[in-house]
């Protein structure tokens, strides 16, 4: 009990009492007015472009049938040779790595490669877990088949959102999070890497990808 | 062995370290010193009050800014009256997502606890993402002095690492040099040409790091926030290194204060809506991660053994207190740095602590002790714009008034101070003893004043007098004054 490096211990008679409670009162109620800043569903990918492209996001609104040839333009345009997708359904279903290697980029999937690998290659392709409209945020999620590294260590991140992955408001996206479960790692992307730190000149691409490109799917 | 021999270095150069450290805050010299600071009135005002406005005018997007203010500290405050059944229950939840937490009572006991896990998990290359505790422990000095190849991936902090400074920020670390000082420090530790340009700086950074990212093989981060329903730690940064640190090695260790717990996963939706608009003004920060455990079954990158340590370091006294406990639901935001006019005016340096600005005059002496800072509450004008900027509403003034009054009543002001007040309240009892005073009082300074004016005041007021002159008293006193009119 009185064990120095007890620190729970300490915790409780710092408040008073000898153990820790076994239950504890409600944390305090979040009262939603306060905290939501989109209060409806409609328009979520139009704001979510609005937000990102804020956010320096790259946004092009397409069908999916002008998919694949503005995909190519614009990996061709950055002078990348090299992609490394995650091993996605929905990438699958519209044949991104097929259509990507016919084109002549050397294509890797996450779960055939070494992070080591990653670090050679010049842009991902991915899907998202998520958008968040109000933020103008990707949300992504670790899988065994979507590693965290595929978009952090390439400079040229591009994602693929469909309207639905859209949520409106950061609730929204904690709500799902609590109601499904936490994965072992989420990251919310909310712009290309950046620092200010060097007399608060803003640079691009410090660590992770100095360009994030978003093709929105109508 | 190899233990001993790494803890007999440390301790050598941890007395080393401690020899040559910044000087107490003395606020005579650092309110002269820094206020003749040209080059730093600059970069404070390019930064901090950039920092300030945004900050204003994100916070006019929220529908009540004062309400959610009081929202995010009631949830704090609940937490840190509630700590250790969130504490275990965090516990719980990272053991059952294949982690561990160690808990620290000091700063001696958690590097006991990093080098430990260090030797026995045989790590060479370590990536340290930036973290205020590890500050506050100096962490890295101590794993560099242990003889370990530990880098600052931050890029501030990197540069506060490589030039054996100290940061001067809790979100800018580095604001108190230019890019011209930091140019010349690269071409020195680079052998490189000197290039000022901050793009080709950070693209030199960049390339150096990203090889030390590759091979790393320990990740240390810090943590914004802890979810204790979920086990996950919370990290808020723009860079993209805090995310190396728990992507890339195989080993990972969090240092957290106990404090920074949140209940549950949807009180981020609070936080995280003030965090970036409090520091920096920006609607959120590029990268927030939420990451919890180990990888999961089949996952290829991300820690195979994840640690989270949590520091205690003084916070429990400050949590026994019902009256300071409130201040240890900050966020570090720095908000409060930036919107304080003794900050902008003196720098973050002349604080002598890890923590400066406002929120560090405070926390400082509460968890280091007041005798060794206790001029520190003074370093304020009590204007209150700290706890109008505070995201979680901390009470900032009043508590430095309180640290004001710690310091009399246990008598550790200076014994002139205390001499003054004896005989000021000796005077103040009995009206013939306020006359005689008063009488006294005006007769002195006419004698000594010259032309109308005092030039120079005897001791004590001699530091009065210094840079202006004190009008001479009027022949008559207000009471003889008010006596002939009636």
């Amino acid at each position: 009990m009185n064990d120095p490096h007890n620190v729970i211990g300490k915790v409780s008679r710092s408040l008073g009492r000898s153990a820790p409670p076994a239950t504890v009162p409600d944390p305090p109620a979040l009262q939603e007015p306060l905290i939501r800043l989109v209060l409806s569903d409609i328009g979520l990918p139009a704001l979510f472009e609005k937000r990102a492209k804020e956010n320096k996001i790259g946004v092009t609104p397409l069908r999916v049938e002008s998919l694949h040839e503005e995909l190519i333009g614009y990996l061709k345009a950055r002078r990348v040779k090299s992609i490394a997708l995650p091993n996605s359904k929905f990438l699958n279903r519209l044949e991104i790595p097929r259509v990507l290697r016919e084109a002549g980029f050397i294509v890797s999937i996450w779960d055939q490669m070494t992070l080591d690998q990653l670090y050679d290659v010049d842009a991902s392709v991915t899907d998202v877990w998520r958008v968040v409209a109000e933020t103008g945020s990707l949300v992504l999620r670790a899988s065994p088949e979507h590693g965290r590294a595929l978009s952090l260590v390439p400079q040229i991140h591009v994602a693929i959102v469909e309207p639905k992955n859209c949520v409106g408001d950061l609730i929204d996206l904690f709500e799902l999070t609590t109601r499904e479960g936490s994965s072992s790692a989420t990251v919310i992307i909310s712009g290309p890497s950046k620092t200010a730190d060097i007399e608060m000149n803003l640079v691009t691409g410090v660590h992770g990808p100095g360009v994030v490109q978003v093709f929105l799917l109508k | 062995m190899l233990q001993q021999l790494v803890q007999s270095t440390i301790d050598r150069k941890v007395a080393e370290f401690h020899a040559h450290e910044l000087p107490k805050f003395n606020f005579d010299k650092v309110s002269v010193d820094s206020s003749r600071n040209e080059r730093l009135k600059r970069a404070i005002d390019n930064a901090v009050v950039r920092n300030d406005k945004g900050r204003q005018l994100k916070m006019l997007e929220l529908p009540d800014s004062d309400r959610i203010r009081t929202l995010a500290g009631d949830i704090k405050q609940h937490t840190l009256d509630y700590l250790d059944y969130y504490l275990i229950q965090f516990t719980a939840n990272v053991e059952k997502r294949g982690g561990q937490v160690h808990f620290a009572s000091d700063g001696e006991h958690a590097k006991q606890i990093i080098l430990d896990i260090v030797s026995s998990a045989s790590v060479k290359r370590i990536i340290k993402s930036k973290s205020m505790v590890s500050e506050e422990i100096e962490l890295a000095h101590v794993m560099e002095a242990a003889g370990l190849d530990v880098v600052e991936t931050d890029l501030g902090e990197f540069i506060v690492q490589i030039d054996h400074d100290k940061p001067s920020h809790i979100v800018t670390p580095i604001i108190h040099k230019d890019k011209e000082s930091i140019a010349k420090l690269f071409s020195e530790y680079f052998g490189t040409p000197y290039n000022d340009d901050p793009e080709a700086l950070t693209a030199q950074a960049r390339v150096y790091l990203r090889d030390k990212f590759r091979k790393a093989d320990l990740g240390m981060t810090g943590g914004n926030f802890l979810v204790a329903e979920t086990g996950d730690v919370v990290t808020v940064e723009n860079e993209g290194n805090a995310r190396q640190s728990m992507t890339t090695p195989r080993v990972l260790i969090s240092l957290v204060g106990i404090e920074k717990l949140v209940p549950r996963m949807l009180d981020l939706s609070v936080m995280l809506k003030l965090l970036a608009r409090s520091a920096t003004g920006q609607t959120m920060t590029i990268y927030s991660s939420v990451f919890g455990g180990t990888r999961s079954a089949g996952e290829t990158d991300g820690p195979e053994a994840a640690h989270v340590v949590l520091i205690d370091n003084g916070r429990t006294e400050i949590l026994a207190s019902e009256e300071y406990r409130e201040t240890l639901r900050c966020i570090r935001c720095g908000a409060c740095l930036n919107a304080c006019p003794i900050y902008r005016k003196i720098g973050g340096h002349s604080y002598g602590s890890v923590y400066p600005g406002p929120i560090g005059a405070l926390i400082t002496p509460l968890m280091q002790g007041l005798e060794q800072y206790k001029d520190l509450p003074n370093a304020s004008s009590l204007c209150g714009a700290c706890y109008e900027a505070c995201p979680v509403k901390i009470n900032i003034p009043k508590h430095l008034i309180n640290l004001r009054r710690d310091v009399v009543k246990r008598e550790i002001n200076h014994p002139v101070e205390r001499l003054i007040y004896r005989a000021y309240a000796w005077a103040m009892g009995r009206p013939w003893r306020y006359r005689l005073a008063s009488w006294g009082q005006k007769t002195t300074l006419r004698l000594i004043g010259h032309k109308g004016f005092v030039r120079r005041l005897p001791f004590p007021g001699g530091g009065w007098t210094q840079v202006r002159d004190m009008p001479e008293p009027a022949k008559k006193t207000f009471r003889q004054l008010w006596q002939n009119k009636k």
